[in-house]
This record gives structure tokens, sequence and C-alpha cells, in this order.
């Protein structure tokens, strides 16, 4: 609010100082007010399905959408505001996912004994353990295990942001190097199943799909949505969005990129972390393929698709994509891998902004009184512009002689 | 006066070549320095090792106090050294009131500029920025709306912004009509007023219009270096640079 009254005092001398009337400067509002409809009256339908809805599968798939969601957010973080594009978000989703599902796993067993009578994960007595492993018996205390589902992935970022972007390594190698980071941890998985439960994943623990576990869901959403907004809103903002569009310019105005980065990495590995364990609940099913690279780049293609650099885009994008999939696939099942690679690339060709994005673009262009058609050929004409200029090694210096 | 930037023997190689063969070179405080010579000799190079892109093989940086040698690009800045690019060097997508916003002078770390927010003093130095280089009514724009020159304006902005103590303009003029050159020109002489700047460029026009005190380089090695008149006056100075029989 303080922001708001300060920009009003500096306008308002606007009359008597005719230098200052020229300035025509509006300071974006943390949240405008079409936000805040628009948003209670997404979350109040969504949190009153339980009410109004009778069908139990659209309610598990609002759960688990929401979850998704919260994955692309996480991406849209270091991808749409900072510019770093990984493959390998999954890995910290899974982690989180993995945490949980075992605690929830090892409780489950204990009361529920298996065939031959074993207190312990069946999957770990069919691989031939007799018991369950000491170096897992604090996952008993599922308040830890959920503790261990948030700091583990967020330090494995610190890790992995401190030995690459210290180094200077970024864009595609860094990209390259999320993906093998995602195929490590899957292969891991798998190789390892009598932790793990392997290929099978874990199963079995008991569901906890309850409304209330819905609305804690939506207010986990609601809560990183706020602290996204009010981290890219910020000074913080400016600056990571400053090193996307030029990390060498911001380099040279003093800034430790490095740094910056692997601070809104570790955001977006809590983030991702969160919404793992938060699935792992809802769905009672984990497996190696939430960590694996397939997942990374689904949810790079849902931020795509929604609008990366926004923060409703990664919400959209779940919700439309993975929606699509859900209602689609039965009539379309061996067309819809297909389809989903082509929706990416028609983004990528001519909706670079994505959905949110490219409405958002119309809207100002609107608001500035173009026609519409204008405003689509001129959305038409950056996209095309902006491909000339995707180029390996960027577009030419403007100062270059043509020879 | 003691010298605010002195480099002294100062030797870099890419890949086998020589670019720039134990140099040295020296800026007192306040001075307005003008950097010539031909391609290739070494200019630009010389301005990507005082920042830090580079690193020397030998010889060493000294900048108000500190040997700089081998330092970050990050700390170099915090030292007080601001560097404009050949090309335009901006946030594309950040409006031009955001660009300077960045560029403010103030604190760089992570959790400091976590919660910062903007004050009163630094809003009026923005706009006192914007109306010097004559972009306030733009200032909601996004920076990549703005024409060429426009955006060279802005960079020059961005670097008054920082407030440095040193201020490296790698050919602020480059692709810029007659106007927008002597407009620069101005800008340049404005800011050299109160700030220590050292100026690569080619344009003799411009050279003539602000230049007082000159350096020539040539194949990595100074050539020359005085006042306006004495360099243009020099033999060895005409011949490899500006070309004997133009001026005969």
């Amino acid at each position: 609010m303080a922001e708001i009254v300060r920009d009003k005092a500096d306008r308002a001398p606007a009359q008597k100082n005719p230098a200052r009337a020229k300035r025509r400067y509006r300071a974006p509002t943390f949240l405008p007010l079409w936000a805040l409809i628009g948003g209670v009256i997404v979350v109040a339908l969504i949190g009153s399905y339980p009410y109004y809805g009778t069908n139990a599968y659209v309610l598990s798939l609002l759960g688990k959408f929401l979850c998704f969601a919260l994955f692309a957010l996480s991406i849209d973080l270091i991808w749409g505001f900072t510019g770093i594009l990984s493959l390998g978000q999954a890995v910290y989703f899974g982690i989180g996912a993995y945490f949980v599902a075992l605690s929830l796993k090892i409780n489950y067993a204990m009361d529920h004994p298996t065939r031959y009578g074993g207190k312990f994960p069946d999957f770990m007595e069919w691989n031939g353990l007799t018991g369950l492993p000491s170096f897992m018996t604090p996952l008993t205390n599922t308040p830890f295990a959920v503790l261990c589902a948030l700091v583990v992935p967020t330090l494995l970022a610190l890790l992995f942001g401190v030995i690459t972007f210290k180094r200077h390594i970024y864009g595609v190698y860094c990209a390259v190097i999320t993906l093998a980071e995602s195929l490590i941890l899957q292969d891991a998985i798998i190789e390892y199943q009598a932790y793990t439960g392997g290929f099978n994943g874990i199963t079995d623990y008991g569901s906890y799909a309850t409304p209330a576990l819905l609305w804690f869901i939506l207010a986990v959403c609601v809560v990183f949505l706020i602290v996204s907004r009010a981290l890219t809103h910020s000074r913080v903002g400016t600056v990571l969005k400053s090193i996307r569009d030029n990390d060498v310019r911001a380099e040279f105005m003093g800034y430790n990129v490095a740094n910056y980065r692997i601070f809104v990495f570790c955001v977006s590995a809590f983030m991702a972390a969160a919404a793992g364990a938060l699935y792992a609940a809802w769905v009672g099913i984990i497996s190696y393929l939430d960590a694996g690279p397939v997942f990374s780049i689904e949810g790079v293609i849902w931020t795509a698709v929604g609008g990366r650099g926004t923060l409703i885009g990664p919400f959209v994008g779940a919700f439309v994509v993975k929606g699509a999939e859900f209602f689609l696939s039965g009539a379309l099942a061996s067309w819809w891998q297909i389809i989903v690679g082509g929706l990416f690339i028609f983004v990528v060709l001519v909706m670079r902004d994505g959905i949110v994005g490219t409405i958002g673009n119309w809207l100002r262009k609107w608001r500035k009184g173009a026609t519409l058609e204008e405003v689509m050929e001129e959305s038409d004409q950056r996209a095309h512009d902006r491909q000339l200029d995707w180029q390996p090694g960027g577009p030419p210096p403007a100062d270059e002689p043509v020879r | 006066m003691t010298n605010l930037l002195e480099v002294k023997g100062l030797t870099t190689r890419v890949s086998g070549f020589t670019i720039i063969n134990n140099l040295d070179f020296s800026i007192e405080q306040n001075e307005l320095r003008v950097l010539l010579g031909p391609n290739g000799a070494g200019k630009t190079t010389l301005i990507c090792m005082i920042t830090g892109q580079f690193k020397p093989a030998s010889g060493t940086i000294h900048f108000a106090g500190h040997d700089i040698t081998g330092w970050a690009p990050d700390d170099i800045f915090q030292a007080g050294i601001s560097r404009k690019f050949q090309v335009p060097n901006m946030y594309e997508t950040l409006s031009v009131f955001d660009n300077v916003m960045v560029s403010l002078q103030g604190r760089r770390r992570v959790f400091s500029t976590l919660f910062q927010r903007l004050s009163g003093t630094e809003r009026d130095r923005i706009w006192e920025i914007l109306e010097f280089v004559e972009l306030a009514e733009k200032a909601s724009d996004p920076a990549d709306s703005l024409s060429h020159g426009e955006r060279q304006w802005l960079e020059l902005g961005m670097l008054i912004a920082s407030n440095p103590k040193l201020l490296l303009l790698d050919e602020p003029t480059t692709g810029m009509t007659e106007d927008g050159k002597h407009k620069t020109a101005e800008l340049i002489s404005k800011i050299a007023q109160t700030h220590t700047v050292l100026l690569v460029e080619h344009d003799m026009h411009i050279v003539r219009q602000i230049g007082k005190r000159i350096t020539v380089l040539h194949q990595g090695q100074m050539l020359a270096e005085g006042p306006m008149s004495e360099v243009m006056n020099n033999e060895t100075v005409r011949r490899v640079y500006l070309g004997k029989g133009k001026f005969q």
C-alpha cells in the first residue's frame, strides 16, 4: 500500500511542473483487483467441489492437477523469470514424494502386516529384507519425513547450484546436466528396489484423498502463488528478470549472477518438493516415473503452454494440458502423446508467450487502442521475429557490417 | 594528483595471439580520456581486462587503491568501474524505469535485495536520470521497444545510475545517425564533468568534439599519448591510423 501512496504523491505535482506532466509511469500493483476477484472465484469453485460435485474421479483429478500446477509454477520461477531451463525439476518433486510415500507406507505396514506377517513394507520383504532397514527408522515419524521431503531437495538444489552456476554453467549445458540428474535418480530408484519399490513404485499405503487434504493443497498453492508474486514483484524479482534478459549486463552491474541463480533454484526446488509431498499423500501411488525426465519435460510443456513469465500461466497450462489428456486420452489414446508434442511445437512457433502471455499481450495492445486484428497480426509478427532471433549463438551483433 | 586507474606491464594472450603487449596505461581522477586505435589494436580487450572479463597473462591493474587484477566482474563493479558495451546491452523485457532501477547504486547481495523497497530519494534519482537521457516519457515502455539510439542512451543512464568512479564507454555512438552521435557526445561531455570517463571511439568528429587527452593504441602497445592537437600531428599516428595519404 505504501508504494501506491508514494506513487500518487509522485504524480501529484504534475499540473505545476510541465516536465513532470510527461511522465506516464504506472508502478505495477502487487495484487490487481481482477486477479483478486478471479482468484477468489476459482479457489471457491475448486474448494467447494466436494459439496456440489458428485464425481469422485473429478475430485481426485482436482487435487492431482493442483500438485502438477504447483510443480509447473516451480519451473516457471526458474525458467520463466530467471531463464534457467531445468529438465530435471522432477528430481525435487520425486524426492519429496518418495519421502512422504515411504513414511506413509512404513506406518501403514505396521497396522497391516504382509501376507507372511512382516510388519514392514511388502516390497522390502519381496526383495529379501528381513526388517525395516535401520537408516529408514526415522521415517516412521511422519512429520520428520515431511521435513526431510522439503529440506533434502532444497539442500540438493543448493549443492547442484553451487557446482554448476558458480562455474558459469548455464543455458543448454545446465539443461543437459539437469536432465542427466533426473535420469540418474530414476535409475537409482529402479536399481535399489529393496528400498524404493523399484519399477512397481510404492503403492497401497492408504488413501488420504479427503476434502480436508484438497483444501490443504489449495491453501498451499495460494500461499506459494502469493510468495512467488512477492518474490517476482520485489527488487530481487527485478534483478532475476534482468538476469534472464541479459546476464552479462547484470554481472557488469555488480550483481553476483550465480548467487541469484542459486537462490531462485533453491526456492523452486522447495516448491517442487512441496508439490511432490502433497502429490504422494493425495494419489497414494508413487513410481520412478514421478522422478524421471519425462515428467520433468511435461512440466516444462505445461509452463510453456500456459505462459512462462506469468504466475497464472503454469496453473492454466497444467489444467488445460493435463485436463485435456484425462478427458481425451480415452478417445484418442494412441494419439495423445503426438497431440501433446504438437501442442508444444505450436506454442513454440506461434505463441511464444503461451496462453496467458498471449492474452495479456492482446489486452495491453487493446488498451492502447489498436483493433484486435492489428493486435493479432502484431503478435504473429513478434513471434516470427523472435523465431528469427532464436538461432544458435543468438542474433548477429547490430554493428557488424554486412559483407 | 594520483592516478585513478593504473595498468602496468599488462599482457594478454588469446589462443596464442598477443593482443596486448606489455602495456602501461593510467587515467587520472576526473579525466576524460579517449582511446583510439585501428581495428585489432586491443581497445576492447583492454576494457575487458579492466572489467575482469578476461584474465591477464601478466601485469597488474590497480584501481583506486586496490589491486583488482583477476577479480570477478561483479567485484570490480563494486570497486567502482562501470562498463558500457559496444552493442546496446540492457534488459529487454523490463521497462525503461526498471532498467535504471536495477542499475541504481546500492546493495547487490541476494538477501539484502530480497526485502529492499524503492525509497523516495531513489525514485527521484531515477526520474532525474531518465530526464537527463530524455527517456522520461518512455519510462513504462519495455526496453526492446526503444530505437537503437535510445537504447544507447538508456545504457548511459544505467551507468550513471550506478554512480561509478570510472566509466568505460566502448564506442557508444556505433550505428547512430549524425544527430544521435552529436547528442551522445553532448551527454558524454556532461557526464565527464562529474565522472572519470574512458571513451573508446572511432568517429573523428566525436573525438574532436569532446576529446581532450588521447591515447593511441597500436598492436597492443601504446603508440602515442597526449593532448588532441599533439597526437593528431604525430607522424607515426598519422601513418598507422589516420592514413598518411588522406592528410597530405
